[in-house]
Parts: structure tokens; C-alpha cells; sequence
């Protein structure tokens, strides 16, 4: 498995042999298929943070993500969220980086 | 490093977040044009009403289309979520005009798409969309004819029927 990105709190692993992805997120690690992997980013990018910081929108300032199918809960913090959505932004940037680096070589 | 993103996605990331806005537009668009329905109906503007109705089809049939794309090369497609509708217009012209302005609002976002598209090298989505820069001419060409019936007719009274009567219905 290799390290795709680390964040302040999580990480993104590659694992190419079995095509998936594995996200260490502190209590546990989750395995992502790359379908669950995109509907994590769409979840994470859609993400309002702004609510965040507006106690009518967000009261408590924290985030449900459920992930997987309904397989995994996770409540985050607003540190947490942009952490997240940071490793989320990075990692796709990396990638296609990669991707394109490999066509032009 | 395997790229594994690249191994299950014909397209890019990047396409399949701006194609996920423009199922956005299409559906909003498509409703917007529901409502101009509902208004020419409610004011017994006919033909107009059944033209909106056939439009709003339309935009449903382009929101598909993207959406379908989109899953068959590998991506995400969201389905989206449509508010703010306006309902209210003063006259026929200005439900035509708004309709118009819609359209070239959906021209400019195709014509985004497929810049981005030519900047990531990303020509199985520059090559899909090319279809609806055609639709688009058309689009635009059918609502600036009727436009252009005001001018010609008038706007009050009679003229408005008129102009009702000639708007193509299929």
C-alpha cells in the first residue's frame, strides 16, 4: 500500500493491487472501493464550511459523514472537516499530477 | 504509482465536477421552463404554454444525457437538487426573453466545459459535448425567432395572440 497524502489528522493509502483506497482517519482505517472513494469526495467537497462558523446553520459546529453504504458513522469537527476536505483536494491533485506526468514522459 | 483513478474513470475529475454542474443547470433549466408553462397556461397563451412544456422535456432529455455519460465512463453523477424557481412574469415577451438569457447562460457553461475539457486533455468529454453546441445554436435561434415576432406584431392585445398562434408546437 502506498501513502497518497497526509494530512494533519488523516491519511489517504493506495492500494493498487486490490484497486481501492484505505483512509486512516485516527479511531479506525476504512476501505474505500473508488465508487465510495468519489461519493466521499462529492460528500466532503459539498461540505457548506461557512455554516460552520454561523450558529443558526450549524449550532454546534460539527459534521455527520456516513460513508460506504451506510457501513461507517463519523462525527467531524470544523478542523476536522477542512482537514479532511484538504486531504481530499490534495490527493486528486497528486493524482492527476501523476497521471499527466506519466503521459508527457 | 498506479493510477487507479485513471484505471475505473475515462474522464477526469475536474470534467466530471463541471459536468455535475451543468445536470444542475439542465434540471433547473428544465424547470424554469415548467414554469413558463404554467404561466403562458394560466394565461391562456396556448401554444406557448405546449412550446414550454416541450422544452422543459428537452432539458430533462440533456440533464440524461450528461448524467448517463457521466456514469458510463466511470464517475459519480449526482442528482440535483433544484430551487428558486421563479414563477412570476409581467407579459409573454419577457417569459421569452427569460427564456433566452437562460439559454445563453447554458451556452456559456457548455462552452466552459469544454474549455476545461481542452485544457486537461480530456477528449472523450470535448468530443461528447460537441453535440450540444449544436443543440445550443438551435436553442437559441428557435426563442430569438419568436422574439423577433414581437418586434414585427406587437405587443398588446391581439398581436400577443397572434404571436401565440404562430409559435411552433413541435
Amino acid at each position: 500500500m502506498e501513502v497518497l497524502y497526509t494530512s494533519k489528522f488523516y491519511t489517504l493509502y493506495q492500494a493498487g493491487h486490490e484497486r481501492c483506497f484505505y483512509l486512516d482517519l485516527g479511531q479506525k482505517t476504512i476501505r474505500l472501493s473508488f465508487c465510495q472513494f468519489l461519493a466521499l469526495r462529492h460528500k466532503v467537497m459539498s461540505i457548506s464550511i461557512e455554516s460552520h462558523f454561523d450558529s443558526d446553520l450549524n449550532e454546534h459546529g460539527f459534521e455527520m459523514l456516513i460513508l460506504c453504504n451506510k457501513e461507517h458513522f463519523f462525527i467531524l469537527n470544523t478542523l476536522e472537516v477542512l482537514d479532511l476536505k484538504c486531504l481530499i483536494d490534495h490527493s486528486f491533485s497528486l493524482i492527476e499530477m501523476d497521471a499527466e506526468n506519466v503521459f508527457t514522459q | 504509482m498506479k493510477d487507479i483513478i485513471r484505471q475505473q474513470m475515462s474522464i477526469t475529475a475536474s470534467s466530471m465536477d463541471v459536468l455535475n454542474q451543468q445536470i444542475q443547470m439542465e434540471s433547473k433549466a428544465s424547470a424554469s421552463y415548467l414554469a413558463m408553462a404554467s404561466w403562458c397556461d394560466q394565461n391562456a397563451f396556448g401554444n406557448s404554454a405546449l412550446f414550454f412544456y416541450a422544452q422543459a422535456e428537452e432539458e430533462r432529455s440533456h440533464m440524461m444525457k450528461i448524467f448517463k455519460f457521466i456514469n458510463d465512463s466511470g464517475g459519480n453523477a449526482i442528482s440535483p437538487e433544484v430551487t428558486d424557481i421563479n414563477h412570476d412574469f409581467s407579459s409573454l415577451e419577457e417569459v421569452f426573453v427569460t427564456a433566452l438569457e437562460q439559454e445563453i447562460e447554458v451556452t456559456k457553461a457548455i462552452n466552459g466545459i469544454v474549455a476545461n475539457a481542452k485544457k486537461t486533455d480530456d477528449y472523450a468529454v470535448e468530443n461528447f459535448m460537441q453535440w450540444f453546441i449544436e443543440e445550443q445554436l438551435e436553442e437559441e435561434r428557435s426563442i430569438r425567432d419568436i422574439l423577433d415576432l414581437f418586434e414585427l406584431m406587437g405587443r398588446d392585445g391581439i398581436a400577443l395572440k397572434l404571436i401565440d398562434e404562430r409559435i411552433k408546437t413541435e
